[in-house]
């Protein structure tokens, strides 16, 4: 099977880059697959991606085709015209609302992407890892206008139904299948768990010795924002001084020069840590020496990789109360300590349960290990793959079919 | 005249868990099945009927089973649980299109 997928890639900076470059390392080892096709975002700066690779035994050829560019309003006539022109046998999307940009025409615009290429006859499954109906539009700055928030929700409810127009759409979180079911009556949503990126050895349970590092991870400035973090950090260091706050990545696309404004504002502040991009390679690194990873998130946004991750390396975490977070969470075996979103006290009184008891951290690790290991990404490409066999299995009945009636007449 | 008769006798194996499958003893299940098909073993019946729960953890055991199967030209028929919190997640990953499913483990035996 040839397959293109649409999706930021390392070194893009785009949203789901990480989670793409394991998808694909695991794709890549699929006897299935005989050639993979990138299409990703054009770099920066001309900036260019890593050359074509050649097929090596155990691993299919993988091409990189930058053809779309965050922002820009053609995104899903490119994609389309390249994936034609490539003709693969199926074209996986790897996307969120704010995939194709940080505006709103060219964020809806680029979500027709998939509707375009099933319209140029090529088989679509988008994995899509939020949803419109669960972004709490009051936390992401839109909640203070009840028309603009109708608004916002009446395009995300389009857009939606233009996303249910691929072969399938995969989600990551149980709820939102039902949620899609229900209320647009789809029959070809299905849950793709997140499934973890490394098939990890079970971890030291224990954080290295040295001050304790409270630590946070990803891309900052939208949904993911540090300022209670870093408050109630202030908090904890009144009792205590063997602490370390590290706040590991990256702006987010769409919030160019957030985190230098916070450690702007926090100059005087001792024991916090930015670590800026976080290489492939030394991302063990950062989780191991965490005593504790926090979610400093504003809105629930799907199946967090971080928290996969967190699991992978047998960290405890601390999570925001917010919608059903806990019971998604724990919909995938794991568990973590709560506190009141926007709320550094809370957030700060988390922390301290799990700083102060070395056993709950322990076990709540060990948990999330084992949560991390139950489903490893390596399967969930192949659910990818069963999936996709299926699609071009009805197309081609479908195709038979076709014929034999064109024959009869 | 001469008969060439043969006998080709397929096996089949029926396996019937009563137990929840999920992250904790799914690698038990796993192993189970990982030994059986090491074992020659290629076509299966997975009879969920007693099963009480199923997560995605349980759910790649499954998957994992029918895709070595296939490989090795076999299949596996599951038998829907009774339970909904079973039921639920083969429902919602839409394995129920990709497996063969089937009611009892009678009827999924004669399917094959």
């Amino acid at each position: 099977m040839r397959i293109a997928m649409v999706t930021p890639y390392p070194p893009s900076q785009g949203s789901l880059n990480e989670y793409a470059f394991h998808f694909i390392r695991f794709l890549r080892q699929k006897p299935e697959v005989s050639e993979i096709f990138i299409l990703s975002d054009r770099l920066p700066d001309a900036a260019t991606y890593p050359a074509d690779t050649v097929a090596q035994p155990g691993l299919a050829p993988l091409h990189i085709v930058p053809c779309w560019r965050f922002g820009a309003l053609d995104n899903a006539l490119r994609i389309a015209r390249t994936a034609r022109a490539l003709a693969p046998d199926m074209v996986l999307f790897n996307i969120q609302f704010a995939s194709f940009g940080s505006s709103k025409p060219a964020a809806a615009l680029g979500l027709l992407a998939p509707a375009m290429v099933r319209a140029a006859g090529l088989p679509a499954i988008v994995l899509l890892h939020n949803i419109m109906e669960t972004v709490d539009l009051k936390s992401a700055g839109f909640g203070a206008n009840p028309l603009v928030e109708r608004l916002i929700r009446a395009f995300g409810a389009i857009t939606t139904r233009v996303l249910l127009s691929a072969d399938l759409l995969a989600v990551t979180i149980p709820r939102y299948v039902e949620i899609l079911e229900h209320k647009y009556g789809a029959t070809n949503v299905l849950l793709a768990p997140h499934g973890a990126f490394d098939e990890a050895p079970p971890p030291s349970f224990e954080p290295p010795p040295g001050p304790l590092q409270i630590m946070t991870f990803g891309k900052f400035g939208t949904y993911k924002k540090i300022e209670p973090l870093v408050a109630a950090f202030r908090l904890l260091l009144e009792t205590r001084h063997d602490l370390e706050l590290v706040i590991a990545g990256t702006d987010s696309p769409n919030a160019p020069g957030y985190l230098e404004g916070v450690r702007l504002a926090n100059a005087d502040l001792a024991g916090i840590r930015f670590t800026g991009y976080v290489a492939e390679e030394d991302v063990p690194r950062i989780f191991q020496d965490a005593g504790v990873v926090v979610f400093p998130y504003t809105s629930t946004t799907g199946s967090s990789g971080v928290l996969h991750q967190a699991g992978n390396y047998g960290r405890a975490v601390v999570l925001p109360r917010m919608g059903d977070l806990a019971e998604l969470i724990a919909e995938e075996g794991y568990t973590g300590e709560f506190f009141e979103p926007d709320n550094p006290q809370s957030l700060a009184e988390a922390l301290a349960r799990l700083l102060d008891d070395p056993a709950q951290r322990r076990a709540m690790g060990t948990q999330n290990y084992l949560a991390a290991c139950g489903l490893p990404m390596a399967e969930v490409v192949e659910w990818y793959i069963l999936h996709a066999q299926n699609v071009l299995k009805i197309r081609n009945a479908r195709r038979v079919a076709r014929s034999r009636e064109l024959v009869k007449r | 005249m001469d008969l060439n008769l043969s006998e080709h006798i397929v096996r089949t194996v029926v396996i019937a868990p009563s137990q929840r499958i999920d992250a904790f003893n799914a690698p038990e299940l796993r192993a189970a099945l990982d030994q059986q098909i090491e074992g020659g073993a290629r076509r299966f019946v997975l009879d969920l009927t007693n099963v009480p729960f199923l997560d995605s953890a349980g759910m790649a055991v499954l998957v994992r089973l029918l895709k070595r199967a296939r490989d090795q030209g076999g299949d596996v028929r599951l038998v829907w649980p009774t339970e909904e919190a079973a039921r639920r997640i083969i429902r919602l990953t839409k394995f129920d299109r990709v497996f063969t499913m089937a009611e009892t483990a009678a009827a999924a035996l004669v399917d094959f």
